[in-house]
């Protein structure tokens, strides 16, 4: 699924694209630590962490779709992070759990 | 007193490089500040350097990391000494994940001499948690001898405000940490009891000294700080409303 196709599943916007970013799977995590630790590749990372560091952590697990839930701000240093690594950001005004019903056609991811 | 008791050096991945100790202490210094402290992201590893550049500059200094917890929150542990520092920063280290920094994706993490030599790179990930919880970092920063505080309590991230929802009721921090731009006529009420502090959380050598704290204390120590925060006797700078 494309983070275009993702977004319009999700109700959001993409809020920075990025070539090629496309998710296979779904994890759902607001802390970075569990996230580094059972995340997948080309999952869509599903959260409330809009900050670069977010970024940072799917730069390392392999995963290139960021879904940022409640409209939460996307800060420029997040957007630059995500711009440079090729990892596409979404916003949605939907909760964790509605982002994740609406995008249920994705499997879990497995780290 | 005047003091700031967060400040970054160019350890900390997301800190300018131009945070050497030596340029850290010249901008303290030239503001005024009776003392500082050192507090990088999960390492002290920088504050042998600093400590020489304060002893020669005669500005007293604390020792310290910026911890982050198993709850994602910012906490200051703060010591007299850099054998204190440093085996907090052991301590630490055996809690974080064995994954080696990537310069690009995080920054650069140079451990440092006091006149910018560069040692080493740290190969840590220290823009990572490490797996304590609060109440074990500071059971083991008290047995230590050290200082505990909330970092920015205000922030929307890192705080424990954004994971916790509060300011744990458990006695686990001496103090808690306002931001530099909080508005305290907000915050102060949310501190819950607990004497406040300001300071700069400086990442670039402008933001060093741009807030900070205020106390009567007879020497700049942990434990002349402990007092003066259980007496609720610290007072803060105004907050900065621009950049």
């Amino acid at each position: 699924m494309t983070a275009e196709e993702v977004a319009a599943k999700v109700g959001g916007k993409v809020e920075v694209p990025a070539e090629g970013a496309v998710a296979s799977s779904v994890y759902v995590g607001d802390l970075l630590s569990d996230v580094m630790g059972h995340a997948g590749e080309d999952c869509a990372l599903v959260t409330i962490q809009n900050h670069l560091n977010t970024v940072a952590v799917c730069t390392l697990v392999g995963c290139s779709v960021v879904v940022i839930c409640h409209s939460r701000p996307v800060p420029p240093d997040m957007a630059e992070g995500a711009a440079r690594e090729g990892v596409a950001i979404v916003a949605t005004p939907m909760s964790q759990y509605e982002a994740a019903l609406a995008l249920s056609e994705l499997p879990p991811s497995k780290h | 007193m005047k003091f700031d008791l967060h400040i970054h050096s160019c350890l900390s991945p997301c800190a300018n490089l131009e945070m050497s100790p030596s340029e850290i202490v010249g901008r303290a210094v030239a503001a005024g500040m009776g003392g500082i402290a050192l507090t990088d992201h999960q390492s002290a590893r920088n504050t042998p350097a600093i400590a020489e550049c304060a002893r020669r500059a005669g500005l007293k200094c604390l020792y310290g990391l910026e911890v982050c917890t198993a709850e994602e929150v910012h906490t200051l542990a703060l010591f007299d000494t850099t054998e204190q520092a440093l085996a907090m920063t052991d301590w630490v280290y055996a809690a974080m994940p064995k994954r080696v920094n990537d310069p690009d994706v995080f920054g650069d993490q140079p451990v440092v001499t006091w006149d910018d030599d560069i040692v080493e790179m740290e190969w840590r990930i220290l823009a990572m948690a490490c797996r304590k919880p609060i109440p074990e970092v500071s059971a083991k920063c008290h047995e230590l001898g050290g200082l505990y505080i909330a970092a920015h309590i205000d922030r929307s991230a890192f705080s424990v405000y954004s994971q916790l929802g509060g300011v744990p009721a458990d006695g686990s921090f001496d103090a808690v940490e306002l931001s530099r731009t909080a508005d305290e006529s907000v915050w102060l009420p949310k501190a819950d009891g607990y004497a406040v502090t300001r300071s700069s959380d400086a990442h670039n050598l402008d933001d060093v000294a741009r807030v900070w704290t205020e106390a009567d204390v007879p020497e700049f120590t942990t434990s002349a700080l402990k007092s003066a925060f259980a007496a609720r006797a610290t007072r803060i700078s105004p907050r900065l409303t621009r950049f």
